[in-house]
């Protein structure tokens, strides 16, 4: 039950509790959409990574009666571009540990919202470990990454 | 022929690391997190272990103290591939006796390059 005496997260004014369970009904309902655009992402690489295969078959096929031939080069030209299409294609793994990661906060945020505004702790937390390190990827670019020999 | 265990929780990951390193003439085996890894390196002896760092039950610096205690392992060269790029995490890995730290996402030929440079 909610307690109208509680105090907001900085334990200064009261929130209203019609606002409170608002603010974490809108938390949840990001949380479940990004759950969506979590699966959408996956049947897309899903979907990617079929046809990258199928084309990658494809062309060593045809490498493979074009050796000596003066489209030679440009089959290594191609084999160039999917070298490139495999960097993109890692988008997918990043995004989505991404996107773990910022519903994984969120739900830590409806939670605690939840909990500083009934006063109760006795109550089953949304996640069972808030994340307190920043997330993992740090890349703002879809560059090849940084190589370090120990 | 080079014998290559790659590492990763990550089906996409997996095939993408698989290809490149197939297309470049190596074998590969594929592991989906560093237990299943640590499990797999006992029954086979590999040339390079490839992991990724954030895994289920085993992450890839846990796997590399692991196999490192294994005497068959103790030379054996083991990078890192990981979406992580903390100075601290590639001090964990470094002080767990990984060879290399490699950040996604890898460039193939870069990749290649780095293998080809630590199998000796």
């Amino acid at each position: 039950m909610l307690n109208p005496q509680a105090h907001d997260l900085h334990g200064k004014t009261p929130m209203p509790l019609r606002v409170a369970a608002d603010l974490r009904d809108d938390l949840m309902t990001v949380s479940r959409d990004l759950d969506r655009l979590q699966k959408l992402l996956v049947q897309a690489c899903d979907e990617l990574m079929r046809g990258f295969h199928g084309a990658v078959g494809d062309i060593q096929a045809l490498v493979e009666t074009a050796r000596d031939t003066p489209s030679q080069k440009l089959f290594e030209s191609v084999m160039q571009h999917l070298g490139g299409a495999i960097t993109a294609l890692q988008f997918q793994d990043m995004a989505s540990q991404l996107i773990a990661h910022t519903d994984q906060r969120l739900r830590h945020c409806a939670d605690r919202l939840a909990r500083e505004r009934t006063g109760n702790d006795d109550g089953e937390p949304l996640v069972e470990d808030a994340p307190l390190r920043p997330h993992p990827v740090l890349q703002h670019e879809m560059d090849a990454g940084a190589v370090e020999l120990f | 022929m080079h014998s290559i265990l790659a590492v990763d929780d990550s089906a996409s990951m997996r095939q993408m690391v698989a290809f490149t390193l197939k297309s470049a003439g190596y074998s590969v085996v594929e592991a989906v997190d560093g237990q299943d890894a640590y499990e797999k390196a006992g029954k086979t002896d590999f040339d390079l272990v490839l992991t990724d760092q954030n895994m289920p039950r085993l992450d890839g610096i846990g796997l590399t103290k692991k196999l490192r205690d294994n005497p068959k392992f103790r030379s054996t060269p083991i990078l890192i591939l990981t979406t992580e790029s903390s100075d601290e995490m590639k001090q964990a890995g470094r002080n767990a006796g990984a060879s290399g730290w490699l950040v996604k996402p890898f460039d193939p030929a870069k990749l290649i390059e780095v293998i080809k440079k630590v199998i000796r």
